[in-house]
């Protein structure tokens, strides 16, 4: 850590002293105010992996993927939680109900690792991702257009959960949080569509670019590019890729921006 | 190399876990506390305790139990955690410097290794040179004395170092291992409870009593058992070393049809690379500390390197991390080699005594069923293919049940 490094060549009693009391009481007993290591939950995209800082998602933590409908932080969710679906067991709170599991699947899911809920009452919904985070749940995916306040424990305690079972969540919709929960959260990355992609004047994709708009966990600014192919009927293609835009896609792209 | 009699010798070395002695190193001041050291990362539900200082021992903290008993045996402890990286290159050191000492190590655990004594080697005339030598050797690396015995078998050798005090060696000469085992207690012999049991129901306290009676009768009593029973308290259960052998690296390679730039379409192949890599180190009992992933193709070799957060070894495990380095590959590849590098004994995970049940599959699924009894059903669903789905029409492809 860069301010303890400083502290360290100002007083190097100062900085075995802070040594010392987080091996004897743990990493968090003494914390500085930036700069802390954060563990990551690798979701194979390299991109979103790249931008966090921690080579995945932040385990312990709540990360926000903030966007206006249209602007592919749905699809993109969907299938970073598909992605994790293979190898862990997987939570999709649907505030939405827009939530078709045929998608998650098209993206290469696997459903028996997942437990989709339905909430009637935004409490019931953040109860029972706390529940199951601290069942085991190793990837939590919450999505909602618009999200609607909630009482100050039901995020603090999602969060302690995910603290101790060290798994990941994310927060996916949306332009604004309730207060008490963007006090949890720790990442807030922006997803804004560049451009369609097309085959056959069909919309196959969308190309987006991902921001970290507020981070608490790492440097803020960092943005990628990526490749959304949106599943389709009769296609197995459903992904996400980094790559270079096209030439066609550029010209999408300029169309676009106007 | 001729033997240095005519039995087999044996040198067995006891000191404190790799992980403490690093601790000790760091924080001198904590010798003579209670000490409790977890792994790298924050340790908690369902970590293992790695190590533990005779004080917390003696509070009731088991090493390899679940980190979590362990705190509550002994809350005013000071916990500590050591990255298992410090302790692989503690560990790789001790190795290079056993093995100079006497090509034919055994490494058991973090706490244990056996020698082979019987060689001749012209730098330790006698045993106790070499006992002395390894005393020494062991000290300069953990800063910690270590316990030395020589004896004739694996279990002579072993009682001999448990019997002498830190910093000193016990030399049991050959031939005298029945009179030095007799007053050792049964409760010390590797065996299975049930038998040291009825051993004591016979009123058999020592290994001394159990070598007086004849191997007939303990086989008569015991089964094989009773031969292995026999055989240890007349030391002559064997003076074979294992010896460590770096492991040979472990990878599957493929080669391609044709180049391929499409990272998505590479990307296909990778759950079947991970689960014949996964199946490698199944067979091999190992994990792998670290992975590579080798392409090739027109513009020649290059490849990505990924740490996983600890060693991984099933298809779970490697998957997400073949998926991440995959994703970093940015020209067309023909051959693909994934390897696994730094192979490690499989990470230990003791099953938790407080949440209830190993799995987490069961324990989410009995989280569900609670959140349906306090909120309702029709809360948590599970979500499946239908087996004879009617064609590809979406609604229909999948079939809903309440969790």
């Amino acid at each position: 850590m860069l301010g303890d490094d400083l502290r360290n060549r100002a007083s190097p009693a100062l900085g075995e002293a802070l040594a010392t009391l987080r091996e004897r009481y743990g990493s968090r007993a003494v914390l500085a105010g930036t700069g802390l290591s954060v563990a990551g939950l690798p979701t194979g995209i390299g991109g979103v992996d790249g931008l966090t800082g921690c080579d995945g998602l932040p385990r312990g933590r709540l990360t926000w993927v903030s966007g206006e409908l249209g602007q592919g932080w749905f699809d993109l969710s969907l299938a970073i939680l598909a992605r994790l679906s293979t190898s862990l067991p997987a939570v999709l709170v649907d505030f939405s109900g827009r939530v078709d599991p045929n998608d998650i699947e098209a993206y290469g899911g696997d459903l028996r690792n997942l437990w989709l809920v339905h909430p009637r009452h935004p409490e019931q919904g953040w109860a029972a991702a706390r529940a199951l985070v601290e069942a085991g749940a190793g990837i939590t995916l919450m999505v909602a257009d618009r999200w609607e306040p909630v009482r100050r424990a039901a995020p603090a305690t999602l969060l302690g959960a995910l603290e101790s079972s060290g798994g990941a969540a994310l927060i996916c919709g949306g332009q604004s949080l309730p207060g008490e929960v963007a006090l949890r959260v720790a990442m807030e990355v922006e997803c804004q569509r560049l451009a369609w992609t097309r085959v056959h004047r069909d919309i196959s994709g969308i190309w987006v670019r991902l921001q970290v708009g507020r981070s608490r966990i790492g440097v803020s600014g960092r943005s990628c590019r990526l490749r959304i192919a949106l599943p389709r009927p009769y296609f197995s293609g459903a992904g996400v890729a980094e790559a270079e835009l096209e030439a066609e896609d550029l010209t999408l792209l300029r169309e676009a921006s106007g | 190399m001729s033997g240095r009699g005519s039995s087999p010798r044996l040198a067995c070395a006891i000191f404190p876990h790799l992980a403490l002695s690093l601790v000790w190193r760091a924080h001198p001041e904590l010798r003579e506390e209670a000490v409790l050291v977890g792994p790298g990362r924050r340790p908690g539900s369902g970590e293992v305790l790695l190590a533990a200082s005779g004080a917390a021992v003696a509070a009731g903290a088991v090493p390899g139990g679940e980190w979590r008993q362990a705190v509550i045996s002994c809350p005013d402890a000071a916990r500590l955690s050591v990255e298992e990286t410090a302790i692989s290159e503690l560990r790789w050191e001790l190795r290079l410097a056993l093995q100079d000492i006497s090509p034919m190590v055994e490494w058991v655990d973090d706490t244990l290794a056996y020698l082979d004594a019987g060689a001749r080697d012209l730098r330790w005339p006698t045993e106790a040179a070499l006992a002395s030598r390894l005393g020494r050797e062991l000290q300069r690396l953990l800063l910690v004395p270590p316990r030395v015995g020589v004896g004739q078998s694996r279990f002579t050798a072993w009682a001999a170092a448990l019997a002498t005090d830190p910093g000193r060696a016990r030399l049991v000469p050959p031939g005298r291992a029945p009179h030095f085992l007799a007053e050792l207690p049964v409760e010390a012999l590797p065996l299975p409870g049930a038998v040291k049991e009825r051993l004591r129901e016979f009123g058999l306290t020592t290994c001394g009593d159990c070598a007086s009676i004849p191997l007939p009768l303990l086989q008569r009593q015991f089964g094989p058992e009773g031969l292995l029973l026999n055989r240890l308290c007349l030391g002559r259960d064997g003076a074979t070393v294992n010896p460590w052998v770096v492991p040979p690296p472990c990878g599957v390679r493929r080669v391609l049809a044709g180049p391929v730039e499409d990272t998505e379409a590479l990307r296909f192949g990778a759950p079947e690379l991970a689960a014949e890599l996964a199946v490698e180190l199944a067979q091999r009992n190992l994990a792998a500390g670290r992975l590579r992933l080798l392409v090739g193709g027109e513009g020649g070799e290059s490849w990505e390197l990924i740490t996983p957060p600890s060693p991984a070894m099933t298809k779970e495990e490697l998957l997400p991390l073949v998926l991440s380095l995959m994703a970093r590959v940015r020209r067309p590849v023909e051959v693909v080699e994934l390897q696994a590098l730094e192979l490690v004994a499989p990470p230990v995970r003791q099953r938790q005594l407080f949440p209830s049940g190993g799995d987490r599959r069961e324990e989410i699924e009995r989280a569900a069923a609670r959140l349906s009894e306090r909120f309702g059903g029709g809360l948590i669903w599970r979500v499946a293919v239908r087996p004879e789905h009617p064609g590809d029409v979406p609604e229909e492809r999948l079939a809903w049940r309440r969790a």
